[in-house]
């Protein structure tokens, strides 16, 4: 159809390149994602309490993991990092080798890329809360504690769960620039397979059919979440 | 004609333009009219395409490409250089971007089908294989399982990984090969010969050594675009000009590659010829 020849994908070197590349960027999406909630989460807790070096320092984080292209990360965690010492001996050979593989450096500069964005989301939930509810908390005798672990969190989580899809969806889109340092992800071995075949088009057709099947699972289960989570008379609640 | 119908009917001028321009493509007549040669080539491959100190792109090919574009307009200087990699120059090939590629392009048959070649002007050694000077590997079945950097889209990365079971660790360019070679993320660097050969000239790499060599010499060529007959012919007989006049060997003194019986063979059938 339309001229596409898709006879290379009957080759079972490519056929388990396709699966090696998916599995390596589900590994890679699913472990920084869940690290990424988890500073997010951690942060807008730390910025919630109000204190003055501890808000610099989370604000100082977030500037620079925010503002930083994740593929500098990985290229400075990359190279530069053993330069400075993260270094280990491998004790077979016997030689300094570079502390983190290459999967452990992307899925580092993705973990703190992907959370830095998340606690400004977090953040935002948290600050949106109305002041009649933290007050009634108050008046019903909740301590600082309560009123955060009780009220805040279960309402702020609510209320940032889409720009958190946002942010998930972005960070499992940019594990593709992982194959910079030679992570052997989907958009590694699909670049290899287009130079071998010259069939670059049904690749990249191939590709994006698989990006946008994976992100759509994703996000279909972040809208389901929100769903099941919904406020009554908020957003799908009403 | 309603706005629709317009649009539609430009449509279908600009679809069948593009049909006919694919059909009988004559690249020589646009070069011609163009008066520039627009040739694509390596800028980070010695001894055939390089950066020089002044940051000019030089080389064998880069001559090859100046000595082609002479003979078709007049002057060597008629000549745009676009700087490719082995990932994306089949591609600029293909969709126009570039006339004809002087590239470290080796004959294969998966490429023959999506382009034409022009003659054969040289038999490069396929890849060998940069180790450490202390290391007591010399074949590539020693390198089963061992990780070994090489460069994301190169033709023998297949073979590597499915028939020599090497886990191969690619990067994008040879520079970030090179320094990962030296951090010791993997033990060896597989790549073209005759450039290993020539890194191992520097100072710093001084402590290495090409440990496993070449399995295979491929012939080399010029990459042109499908069904080009005239511009093809054109091309053909300024690079067998060359060769009778000698140009390739005094490339090869100039830039420093060993002569090689290939290129001597084919300048003595080319000099006969003319």
């Amino acid at each position: 159809m339309f001229g596409l020849d898709y006879s290379w994908l009957a080759d079972p070197a490519y056929q388990n390149w396709l699966v090696t590349g998916v599995i390596n960027t589900l590994e890679l999406a699913a472990l920084s994602s869940s690290v990424a909630i988890l500073i997010g989460m951690l942060g807008a807790l730390g910025l919630s309490l109000r204190v003055f070096w501890l808000d610099a320092l989370i604000e100082f984080f977030v500037e620079v993991f925010r503002n930083t292209p994740p593929l500098l990360q990985m290229l400075f965690a990359y190279f530069t990092l053993s330069t400075l010492g993260l270094k280990t001996t491998d004790p077979v050979t016997g030689l300094e080798v570079p502390l983190l593989s290459a999967f452990a450096c992307a899925c580092i500069s993705l973990s703190l890329f992907g959370g830095a964005l998340a606690i400004e989301a977090f953040r935002s939930g948290l600050e949106t809360m109305p002041k009649a509810i933290t007050e009634a908390g108050r008046s019903l005798g909740y301590s600082r504690w309560a009123r955060f672990w009780r009220i805040e969190v279960p309402i702020a989580s609510r209320v940032c769960l889409p720009s958190l899809t946002n942010i998930l969806t972005n960070l499992f889109k940019t594990t593709s620039q992982a194959s910079v340092i030679t992570v052997p992800e989907l958009m590694y071995y699909a670049g290899q397979i287009y130079n071998d075949t010259f069939r670059t088009l049904e690749v990249m057709i191939l590709i994006l059919i698989i990006y946008v099947v994976l992100v759509s699972i994703l996000s279909y289960g972040m809208s389901r979440l929100e769903a099941y989570l919904t406020l009554p008379g908020y957003g799908k609640g009403q | 004609m309603t706005k629709f119908g317009k649009l539609a009917v430009s449509a279908v001028a600009l679809a069948s333009a593009v049909a006919a321009n694919s059909a009988v493509a004559d690249t020589l007549e646009d070069v011609i009219a163009r008066d520039t040669l627009i040739v694509g080539v390596k800028n980070d491959y010695p001894p055939y395409g390089y950066l020089n100190d002044a940051g000019e792109t030089v080389g064998f090919e880069v001559e090859l490409a100046k000595y082609v574009a002479k003979e078709l307009l007049g002057s060597p200087d008629k000549i745009e250089l676009v700087p490719v990699v082995a990932a994306n120059r089949i591609q600029f090939l293909e969709a126009g971007r570039v006339d004809v590629i002087f590239a470290t392009l080796g004959v294969t048959d998966q490429r023959d089908e999506v382009i034409d070649f022009t003659v054969h002007y040289v038999s490069a050694a396929g890849p060998s294989v940069l180790m450490p000077e202390a290391t007591t590997v010399n074949s590539w079945e020693q390198l089963e399982g061992q990780p070994i950097c090489g460069i994301q889209g190169s033709y023998y990365n297949k073979k590597m990984t499915e028939e020599f079971g090497i886990n191969l660790v690619n990067f994008k360019n040879q520079a970030d090969a090179y320094r990962a070679l030296k951090d010791n993320r993997c033990i060896g660097f597989v790549f073209d010969d005759m450039t290993l050969q020539k890194k191992l000239e520097e100072a710093d790499w001084s402590e290495y050594k090409i440990a496993v060599a070449p399995y295979e010499f491929l012939p080399m060529a010029g990459g042109l675009r499908e069904d080009d007959p005239a511009f093809a012919e054109a091309v053909n007989n300024a690079i067998v000009k060359a060769e009778g006049e000698g140009k390739l060997i005094e490339w090869e003194t100039e830039f420093g590659m060993p002569h090689s019986d290939y290129i001597a063979k084919r300048a003595e059938a080319a000099a006969a010829q003319n």
